[in-house]
């Protein structure tokens, strides 16, 4: 059987702190196809966010890394400076969590588009232009020609999350890394940004990793997922195993901690 | 946009007019009587009055002050003698006009600030810069504290300490004298260069230890790390996404550094000897000359309020986000 588009195996990452090295991810391991969705999921301080980061080798300065991390079959660790930029945003593209700070205010959301774009695959302005229009579409920025010359402040919170997800696509990645791109947004707007990346999963086939602390919203979109606390991969399994017969201890109380309609039925009628 | 420029013009007007009021109360009401100053040791009563009425000082005090407002406007009428718009008054010392002493002098102060500007803003922001990107080098800790010194040490001690080294001791450099730069282009560059040097280490010690801070806050910002995940080169996102951000406060800070140093640089030109507007005011000063003073005021206090709303105008124009919510 051939390898999954993207294998991490035993995934290491120790961070300098001023009390010594510090593990912050311990023997992770993990695996993610075409068209799937692997949601890791943990507290803050659990790890997730620094998995994601080693993946694309943007750890803070200290960090190491030790396992393997493949896409392709290819191993990702220990590449060049170089080869993992050729990689970020081209291969593997990431959307994080605050779209606001994410985006530069400085420029156009158009320019923020076009420079990943020229930057894996050259040509002109005016052609990278007509792809960030493209991509903007995509994302469902209404009248996209117009706004791309729009900075930043001027959208909505969604919409920067539209654009942070359009910037991410725009040079079509084998794998997209969400970094919680839904917390910092109200939950109409949460519902509409996992519409969006569903329905632009089943178009691309673009592998996807959801990083969430919410249980509730990993539910609706991952097929397996991953529970980690305190760098440790606790549970790793499919979304339904997971939430119908969670097998760790951790795994219970994350669920417990999920405000359910029911009980709030109960505490009503009491 | 023109709105708002028209609305920061007419606020310049108010500040520079309340400026106006206070220093004329300050140093013609709170001071010495001039009519007795300018008489001199050998002088009646008469006397004194007639200079009274010449400069207009037994009429009551709105008045004197509204003249003045026309003076520099209109031009006014010492007795006999016509002075001409912008009329500042004559000099109790040697009875030239204010106004033809500040434009004598304004060039040499221009001068020194322009050429202190270009040094410190070449040498601190390359200094920050460089200092940012290899932080916690070698080179960044020497640079930083090489700048806290250079912060520490005034001015006049290092103006006399070059002057001693470079002109007595090594005879490299003449004596500042401000000459004019057509006559001599090669003696002007020399007589400036310590003037400049001298102005500039402190400013631009400041100004690398500013930008260094930026930079480095910049670079932490999530948008970096955007940039980064964006797999953009280093240089490009050091260019375009740390500088502008990073360097826009700058802006700010050197605006009303150099707004202030067009209204004299009074230590430097003093101990250089340089016939500035710092010069005239150190010297008007120590003679209690108060047209003259009272001009250096107005003159400094005009150039801080261009200063800042050009900075105000200059922001705009730098950062979308004040230019989008302005229009």
């Amino acid at each position: 059987m051939s390898e999954a588009l993207f294998v991490v195996e035993d995934l290491t990452v120790t961070l300098p702190t001023s009390r010594g090295p510090v593990d912050v991810v311990k023997n992770v391991s993990f695996t993610v196809d075409r068209d799937d969705t692997v949601g890791i999921v943990g507290e803050s301080g659990s790890g997730k966010s620094m998995t994601s980061l080693a993946v694309l080798g943007l750890l803070p300065p200290g960090g190491r890394t030790a396992g393997s991390i493949r896409l392709n079959g290819e191993e990702l660790l220990g590449r060049s400076e170089a080869e993992l930029r050729g990689i970020r945003g081209n291969a593997i593209s990431m959307v994080f969590q605050d779209p606001l700070s994410s985006l530069n205010p400085y420029y156009t959301v158009g320019l923020q588009i076009e420079e990943g774009y020229r930057a894996h695959r050259g040509g002109s302005r005016r052609e990278a232009r007509k792809v960030a229009i493209e991509a903007l579409e995509r994302v469902r920025i209404p009248d996209p020609a117009r706004r791309i010359d729009h900075y930043p402040h001027q959208f909505s919170g969604g919409q920067r999350q539209r654009i942070m997800i359009a910037m991410a696509l725009c040079c079509s990645p084998e794998l997209l890394i969400a970094d919680e791109p839904t917390t910092a947004l109200d939950v109409t707007v949460q519902a509409q940004i996992l519409t969006l990346l569903a329905e632009l999963q089943a178009e691309t086939g673009t592998g996807l990793i959801f990083i969430t602390h919410d249980l509730a919203v990993i539910s609706s979109i991952a097929q397996r997922v991953l529970v980690m606390c305190e760098g440790d991969a606790v549970e790793y399994g499919t979304a339904e195993q997971i939430f119908s017969d969670p097998q760790h201890e951790y795994t219970r109380a994350l669920l417990d901690a999920v405000p359910r309609i029911d009980d709030l039925i109960e505490e009503v009628a009491l | 946009m023109t709105r708002y420029v028209i609305g920061r013009l007419g606020g310049v007007v108010v500040i520079l007019l309340a400026v106006c009021l206070f220093t004329y109360l300050i140093f013609f009401k709170l001071s010495p009587d001039p009519a007795v100053m300018i008489c001199g040791k050998t002088c009646t009563p008469e006397r004194i009055d007639s200079i009274r009425t010449v400069l207009g000082l037994n009429q009551p005090l709105l008045t004197q002050f509204w003249e003045f407002l026309q003076g520099i406007f209109a031009g006014r009428d010492y007795g006999t003698a016509h002075c001409s718009a912008p009329c500042l008054g004559y000099s109790f010392q040697t009875n030239e006009s204010v106004w033809t002493m500040l434009t004598a002098r304004l060039p040499v102060s221009i001068t020194v600030a322009v050429g202190a500007a270009v040094l410190w803003l070449l040498a601190g922001v390359a200094g920050g810069l460089i200092s940012a990107v290899k932080q916690g080098t070698w080179w960044d800790r020497s640079a930083m504290a090489l700048a806290l010194t250079g912060v520490s040490v005034p001015n006049y001690v290092l103006a006399l300490v070059l002057q001693y080294v470079l002109v007595v001791k090594l005879q490299v450099l003449p004596f500042p004298s401000a000459p004019a730069f057509a006559d001599n282009p090669g003696l002007w560059f020399e007589s400036y260069l310590m003037p400049w040097t001298v102005l500039a280490i402190g400013y631009a010690c400041l100004y690398a230890r500013l930008t260094r801070a930026n930079v480095i806050d910049t670079l932490a910002e999530n948008f970096v790390r955007t940039a980064r995940a964006k797999g953009l080169q280093r240089s490009l996102i050091l260019r375009r996404h740390a500088l502008r951000p990073a360097l826009t406060p700058i802006t700010t800070i050197f605006g009303m550094d150099f707004a202030g140093l067009l209204g004299g640089a009074l230590i430097t030109e003093t101990v250089f000897g340089l016939n500035g507007i710092g010069k005239l005011a150190a010297d008007s000063i120590a003679k209690n000359d108060q047209p003259v003073i009272m001009a250096v005021t107005l003159l400094a206090a005009f150039f801080v309020v261009i200063g800042n709303v050009v900075v105000d105008l200059v922001y705009t124009a730098l950062d979308p986000r004040v230019r989008v919510t302005s229009a």
